[in-house]
């Protein structure tokens, strides 16, 4: 499966550009574009960090509305697509937290919903168990893991969108593994 | 997982596909990104150079930054701002908000709850004060509103001073008050230490609590009429309002009001008692407690003078000193032949909040059975708003059921989206299908929610007095709890000429919709305003109970420009005053010291001079109907009358209680539930059954013996004597 992140930003990369330009200037119309060509990469993020389609569809809301809300200030130093990453990784996080404060009902639909999309997860269903893993590591260290293996992203692609130095990308990783190792 | 797969076991991660997302899904998304897009778009349109508003640029001058001297212009520009915004933003609310603006800003006889062993009391007596001077005290007063414990309120009632002192002893006395004030407060906590293990005591133990803890705050500082209750134990919003006051017949003789026709407070009332909540004072009406009931009044005889009071005087049941005088209104009731076309036009609300068993589904119930009493000239379409916004019928006479009840019954509650023009688009509907001749009306069913596409709420009322006046009403049915803006819905029935309505239940649904169809869609007069005028060789003080939110000016009696209640077919009004006979030695406000001595001239036999004025509703010129109130009606015993009427005393001493009204709050449940019983009469509905009943949930919520004992006497007005007029 190559078509992940890396395939949107290359060739689309100058219509993206000027797509964004003119939803600054205030373009509906683009901005509806951009976020059409960008919403299978926000969902496929969303479900990939959360492993259930109700949250991913509510993060990937999220994301649109807040794309809509801060377009304007995006100012063009990162990669576009790198920036939609960050706030999505952002909108997990904020849903996680939010979801660990709601306290029981979190609780309660979550054990709805393992059981409930069993299937949908990992056909390989093998490796379900590294993924459940995965999704319980520390922040940082479980962005840096699914953006590098998941995402199939560079380490210095998966550093700006943190926002962190590649180094740091590295040790997270690494860390990752030291912590998984017990568990697996 | 094998231990090769260690050195990497990520990779495994590789590859894995998250499904595709669904297409409704996405489509939602985008719509909401697009939404906020256009939002922001709005908000933030010309970005300009230089520092954008709020940003830290702390000076405009350069030289000044550093020194901090000029810094206290924030703290002083801040103290300017608010001194000029407080009393402007009480000005233009209270000027401008939903309360009604002829309601007289009154403040009642303030007293200190006497300490145990202090007896010693203050009367604090405001004259309705001009408008500046209110706004001054009622942000003096402003911080009652937050504070949740009795001590406080009493510190409060001596900073909201009183103007006119009514005698020259005041000023020591009033001393003495601040002192005491003081002795109460520290005494206070003592004080609620008691009473607590009587609330536990209670039936119902969390909604006594509540109650308590409100009344306690409520009861004896009166709150300025804009401000809410400390503590709103529901999410339904009300007019706040204060209790009529007692009224010396030599200060103003005269007492002018519009009649109420509406129920929806006894409904609310009701529910909440079912419940086990005691209401919030500012829910119950007691005018519209008393209109609930159907009374057997003699009916007018023609549509000509479409309706004749019926008075009495009888003692007083929970003051034997006073009398009350009764009037009662029968509208007059067309003959069955009569049939009216009706071009009716529902208005429903669709938002997520409608989506209770209580509200949207009930909803449907209820009109259908209002679908059931119309015939073949009536008309009847529904338009949807928020959620779903649009026409769902289109004008359909009433006798195609099948395809009404069908539009009804695909309506579903859902989303939140204001539907633009929804009430336009109601009132477009109804002028396409008007008739002439008959009721053109909008009906209004909500939970709350009245984005129905004006957003500014004077703006909604213009628009429908607008319409009013080009022969369009509005009547509103509330549904549900928790998100009620009875407020509203007051207001915008006000302003629709029709009804205001609370459907809790079915059978309340059928009360409304079915028993009392004529009167909700048949208007026989308009603008009926009541003015009664006393003889102060009669009597010395009288009190209207109820009507708070209704009272007019006296020069609005004959101004007809002046809006005020409609009667509709059959309707029965009753108005209630506590009157003291002149010389009975029962009189709370001591006669003036200085004032005029000359007897004022006795026309012989007369208690007071009843005047109505009312419109017949294609007139814009009202008519007058004038009766005196002799002393022929006077009945010394309470069993003499009918039992008409000492239901509704029964009703009225409900109310006072409930809402633990400075007044005849003395009288026991059991009292009240008696007399209501030997007014029972023959019952054939079963709403005064119901209320029997509803008295005793009332006396279980919030006990008599107890919780009197436990609290300051809620009603003491005493002049400058230093005693407290017994209240019973």
């Amino acid at each position: 499966m190559g078509l992940t992140a890396a395939v949107p930003i290359n060739p689309t990369q100058a219509v993206t550009r000027a797509l964004v330009v003119r939803a600054q200037n205030g373009d509906a119309e683009a901005f509806g574009e951009l976020v059409e060509d960008h919403y299978d990469l926000i969902h496929r993020t969303a479900w990939k960090w959360c492993g259930n389609r109700a949250d991913a569809e509510d993060i990937a809301q999220d994301v649109c509305v807040k794309l809509g809300q801060a377009i304007a200030g995006f100012d063009g130093r990162s990669a576009f697509s790198s920036w939609v990453y960050r706030i999505t990784l952002n909108a997990v996080r904020d849903m996680q937290r939010a979801g660990k404060r709601r306290g029981k009902y979190a609780d309660a639909y979550a054990e709805v919903t393992p059981d409930d999309q069993p299937a949908e997860q990992e056909e390989a269903a093998t490796n379900r168990q590294l993924w459940a893993a995965v999704r319980k590591l520390p922040e940082k260290q479980r962005d840096a893991v699914l953006l590098v293996y998941a995402e199939e992203l560079s380490h210095a692609a998966a550093a700006e969108i943190m926002g962190i130095k590649e180094a740091t990308v590295s040790f997270h990783v690494h860390e990752a593994r030291k912590t998984l190792r017990g568990l697996l | 997982m094998s231990n090769d797969d260690m050195q990497e076991p990520f990779e495994q991660l590789k590859g894995a596909r998250a499904p595709d997302p669904r297409a409704e899904a996405k489509k939602r998304a985008l719509a909401a990104g697009m939404a906020a897009f256009e939002a922001a778009q709005k908000k933030s349109s010309p970005t300009t150079q230089g520092t954008a508003w709020g940003q830290r640029l702390t000076s405009i001058i350069t030289s000044w930054k550093g020194k901090s001297i000029m810094d206290m212009r924030l703290p002083i520009g801040t103290a300017a701002i608010a001194l000029l915004v407080l009393p402007l933003g009480y000005q233009l609310y209270s000027t401008t908000s939903m309360t009604p603006a002829d309601v007289p800003v009154t403040q009642e006889v303030i007293v200190e709850p006497p300490p145990v062993d202090q007896p010693v009391d203050i009367t604090l007596t405001e004259e309705p004060a001009d408008k500046s001077a209110d706004a001054v005290a009622n942000t003096v007063a402003g911080p009652a509103t937050t504070t949740t414990t009795e001590t406080e309120a009493g510190r409060d009632q001596v900073v909201a001073a009183p103007e006119p002192l009514p005698k020259e002893e005041m000023a020591p006395d009033l001393d003495d008050g601040l002192m005491d004030a003081e002795v109460a407060r520290q005494e206070a906590p003592v004080v609620g230490g008691v009473v607590a293990p009587q609330q536990v005591q209670s039936m119902a133990p969390a909604g006594a609590v509540m109650a308590e803890s409100e009344a306690y705050v409520a009861a004896p500082a009166p709150m300025p009429s804009i401000l809410a209750l400390p503590t709103e134990p529901t999410g339904d919003e009300f007019t706040s309002f204060d209790e009529q006051r007692l009224k010396a017949v030599a200060d103003e003789p005269v007492s002018t009001f519009s009649i109420d026709v509406d129920t929806a407070s006894y409904s609310y009332v009701r529910r909440q008692l079912e419940d086990g909540y005691v209401p919030e004072p500012d829910a119950v009406r007691i005018e519209e407690l008393i209109n609930y009931f159907p009374y057997a009044y003699p009916a007018a005889d023609s549509a000509a003078v479409p309706f004749k009071p019926s008075m009495a005087v009888y003692p007083t049941p929970w003051n034997p000193k006073t009398q009350l005088l009764h009037i009662g209104i029968k509208g007059y009731v067309p003959d069955a032949g009569e049939d009216k076309p009706s071009n009716l036009v529902f208005l429903i609300d669709t938002s997520g909040s409608m989506d209770e068993p209580d509200k949207l589904p009930l909803l449907k119930r209820a009109f259908a059975l209002l679908v059931d009493q119309l015939s073949a000239n009536d008309t009847v379409s529904i338009v949807v708003y928020a959620g779903s916004a649009g026409v769902v019928l289109e004008p359909t006479v009433a006798t195609e059921k099948a395809r009404i009840l069908g539009a009804l019954d695909q309506l579903a509650a859902g989303g939140s989206t204001a539907g633009a023009e929804g009430i336009e688009l109601a009132y477009r509907l109804a002028e396409q299908g008007k008739v002439t001749g008959g009721t053109n009306r909008v009906i209004l069913a909500t939970d709350g929610d009245f984005n129905v596409g004006i957003d500014n709420p004077e703006d909604l009322e213009d628009f429908i007095k607008a319409k009013r006046d080009s022969g369009t009403t509005l009547s509103v049915m509330g549904f549900g709890r928790g998100n009620l803006d009875d407020a509203t819905m007051q207001a915008l029935a006000q302003n629709g000429n029709g009804n205001a309505s609370y459907i809790s239940n079915f059978r309340e649904a059928q009360k409304v919709l079915v028993e009392e169809m004529g009167g909700t869609l048949d208007m026989i007069a308009k603008d009926v305003k009541i003015q009664v005028e006393f003889n102060p060789a009669m009597v010395s003080e009288y009190r209207l109970i109820g009507y708070e939110t209704r009272a007019l000016n006296r020069e609005d009696f004959n101004n007809d420009a002046v809006d005020a209640g409609d009667i509709g077919a059959g309707h029965t009004v009753t108005a209630i005053y506590e009157i003291t006979p002149a010389g009975s030695g029962a009189e709370l406000i001591d006669p003036l010291r200085y004032g005029e001595t000359t007897e004022a001239p006795a026309a012989g036999g007369e208690l007071a001079f009843l005047k109505m004025r009312y419109k017949l509703p294609e007139s814009d010129v009202s008519q007058l109907i004038e009766q005196p109130v002799t002393t022929d009606l006077v009945y010394g015993d309470i069993g003499a009358i009918s039992d008409d009427m000492r239901f509704a005393a029964a009703v009225a001493a409900f109310g006072q209680k409930l809402k633990d009204s400075n007044y005849g709050s003395a009288m026991g449940w059991d009292e009240i539930a008696d007399l209501a019983r030997s007014g029972k009469g023959e019952d054939e509905s079963g709403y005064r059954a119901e209320f029997i009943r509803l008295i005793k949930d009332a006396s279980l919520l919030r006990p008599d013996t107890d919780v009197d004992t436990s609290r300051p006497e809620p009603a003491c007005i005493m002049g400058t004597t230093g005693e407290c007029a017994p209240q019973q």
